[in-house]
């Protein structure tokens, strides 16, 4: 079991990097890679609304919407409105609770909803019968995935402002090339784990 | 507070409404998706066991088996679903099996995420052709008895190693040289 | 006149992809092949229409406050009408999709058309601009399945183009030749319009 969940969190870290190699998540991805301090917040963020969903993504399949038998034209609207509101949950508590917390993070909890990797993770969930601490193991994976791809992109990007980059390629496009070569070295992460 | 009815009035109305869509369309879709199912099914098992135009689905000791019959009724060989992990996700494959002759009868990749390239080969003939005829006996060694595909042992290695485990269990309902 | 305006805009103006640099999750994920490319478009075109369409006749009975779960709920379920049928009618097609259909629901271009266009204007003008911006999506994810296809496979639309000789580059169908190709294309064009691509509009 334990191994299990370790394949799970490794295998969605490196070798199924959901920026990388599933290509979950860009729009945030390039969106707020320009500082590593934003990026890192922005990817704690979501890794804590990840796991939250992966939580109640496996409630709502397995008590709710398989019992009823709507799993297959009730799943997608369930799973986004579910989303969209623990996303507004999370961050009226933590306003409440820790006003500093708010303000490292706050702002970027409402991005978090369209974020596509949450309702992925939602949807992998059932689709790969896992049980609720595999659920929890895939979320937690997908967040620091996508954190660490955030915190690589917002490195180099740092450092890209003071580059020369040839006029027609500065912007996104730069950006984009970039994740390719990082994507290229993730590649040599497959066969990592069995999966 | 008119404006607090206001909202969850227009929310209710524009939820039921796409309750309602969603619930006909289901009905619409739904047979169509079940046929579909059962066709993509019926085609790899028809596809891995030579001679057969019917399949029978038969539950075992916790495996499902499929028999392939042809047109006379007579039973051709029964296949079964294997599953192994390949190098970059699971391998699900389809193995057609004649316990009378005790030899497999074809093989189906039916689902993979292999590198395209090199591990996707393992879908083409070149590779599925050699587990046709091969005696359930053989050890399913890769470089051995199996032929692997150059630059993609490990997806080779899967299959073959997904193809054995099964069979163990398989060779143990249906004997070889008993009937079936 | 000013429906051409809005149906043109999104075909290369604001083209999704290429100059606005919204809904790319899906657009570097499924382009491994033109068909794909293709099918995909179709499909995000179909949700974007149906509920600009229907965002901007509600536009003056949705209360503010609730717009964006409206929105949302308008759009996952049109992404299911169109997952069911998919399932249904192509099936191969929805398998090599997979969870990309489903996410149409979160593709920023749906959500920010309908918060930044049909729910300001009358339908037809929220349908020519939904119908440009989704050709403008298809085309240009046409044209990166095409580049990666032609590349990673030698085929295009399935058919055999490259002679025998042609060692294909697997780059080009493997995960970092989508985004290279698309970081090529948007610098193109760049060029070609001698106009910087600010930065992403959508975070």
């Amino acid at each position: 079991m334990a191994k299990e969940l370790f394949f799970i969190i490794v295998s969605s870290i490196f070798v199924n990097n959901f920026v990388f190699s599933r290509f979950l998540g860009n729009c945030p991805f390039l969106g707020v890679s320009n500082k590593t301090e934003t990026a890192i917040g922005m990817g704690m963020a979501t890794t804590f609304v990840l796991t939250m969903t992966a939580v109640a993504a496996y409630f709502i399949q397995n008590y709710i919407l398989v019992p009823f038998g709507l799993e297959s034209f009730l799943q997608i609207i369930s799973f986004i409105l579910v989303i969209a509101s623990l996303v507004q949950l999370v961050e009226m508590i933590i306003l409440k609770v820790s006003p500093a917390l708010y303000n490292a993070f706050g702002i970027f909890l409402p991005l978090i909803t369209t974020n596509c990797i949450v309702l992925a993770v939602a949807l992998l969930i059932p689709m790969s019968d896992y049980n609720l601490i595999e659920s929890i193991a895939l979320g937690l994976g997908a967040g620091l995935g996508f954190t660490l791809a955030l915190a690589l992109m917002s490195g180099i990007r740092e450092e890209l402002e003071f580059a020369d980059v040839p006029e027609a390629l500065r912007g996104p496009a730069i950006v984009f090339i970039t994740a390719g070569l990082l994507s290229m070295i993730f590649l040599g992460f497959t066969g990592l784990v069995p999966l | 507070m008119n404006q607090y009815v206001r909202m969850i009035v227009v929310l209710m109305i524009i939820s039921i409404a796409s309750g309602a869509v969603l619930a006909l369309s289901y009905e619409a879709t739904n047979p169509k998706i079940q046929e579909q199912a059962r066709q993509t099914l019926e085609q790899s098992v028809l596809n891995v066991i030579p001679g057969a135009t019917k399949m029978e689905v038969v539950e075992k000791q916790d495996m499902t088996i499929y028999v392939g019959i042809d047109d006379q009724g007579n039973k051709k060989g029964i296949s079964f679903k294997a599953t192994g992990s390949g190098f970059n996700g699971p391998i699900e494959i389809m193995v057609g099996y004649n316990p009378r002759e005790g030899k497999l009868t074809g093989i189906q990749i039916l689902s993979m995420s292999e590198t395209p390239g090199l591990g996707a080969k393992i879908k083409e003939e070149a590779f599925t052709k050699q587990f046709t005829q091969k005696p359930v006996e053989d050890e399913f060694t890769v470089k051995e008895d199996v032929e692997a595909i150059s630059g993609a042992t490990i997806s080779s290695t899967a299959v073959a190693d997904a193809i054995k485990a099964s069979l163990d269990k398989i060779v143990k309902i249906y004997p070889v040289g008993g009937d079936f | 006149m000013q429906l051409f305006k809005d149906f043109i805009n999104g075909l290369w103006n604001e083209n999704p992809i290429f100059r606005m640099v919204i809904g790319i999750c899906s657009a570097l994920a499924v382009t491994t092949s033109a068909n794909n490319g293709i099918a995909m478009g179709m499909a995000l075109t179909f949700v974007l229409t149906c509920s600009s369409i229907f965002i901007s006749l509600l536009r003056h009975i949705i209360p503010d406050k609730v717009r964006i779960p409206c929105y949302i709920i308008v759009v996952a379920t049109f992404t299911t009408v169109v997952d069911l049928f998919m399932k249904a009618y192509f099936p191969s097609l929805y398998e090599v999709m997979g969870i990309f259909i489903p996410l149409i629901v979160v593709n920023c271009i749906v959500l920010a058309r309908a918060e930044a266009f049909a729910s300001k204007v009358g339908p037809v003008r929220a349908a020519a601009d939904a119908l440009g911006m989704g050709l403008g999506y298809t085309w240009a994810i046409t044209l990166i399945s095409m580049i990666r296809e032609l590349m990673g496979a030698g085929t295009l639309f399935g058919y055999q183009v490259m002679s025998d000789s042609f060692t294909p580059w697997v780059i080009g169908i493997l995960p970092p030749g989508a985004f290279i190709v698309m970081g090529i294309l948007v610098g193109l064009i760049n060029m070609i319009t001698r106009k910087k691509v600010k930065d992403t509009h959508c975070q």
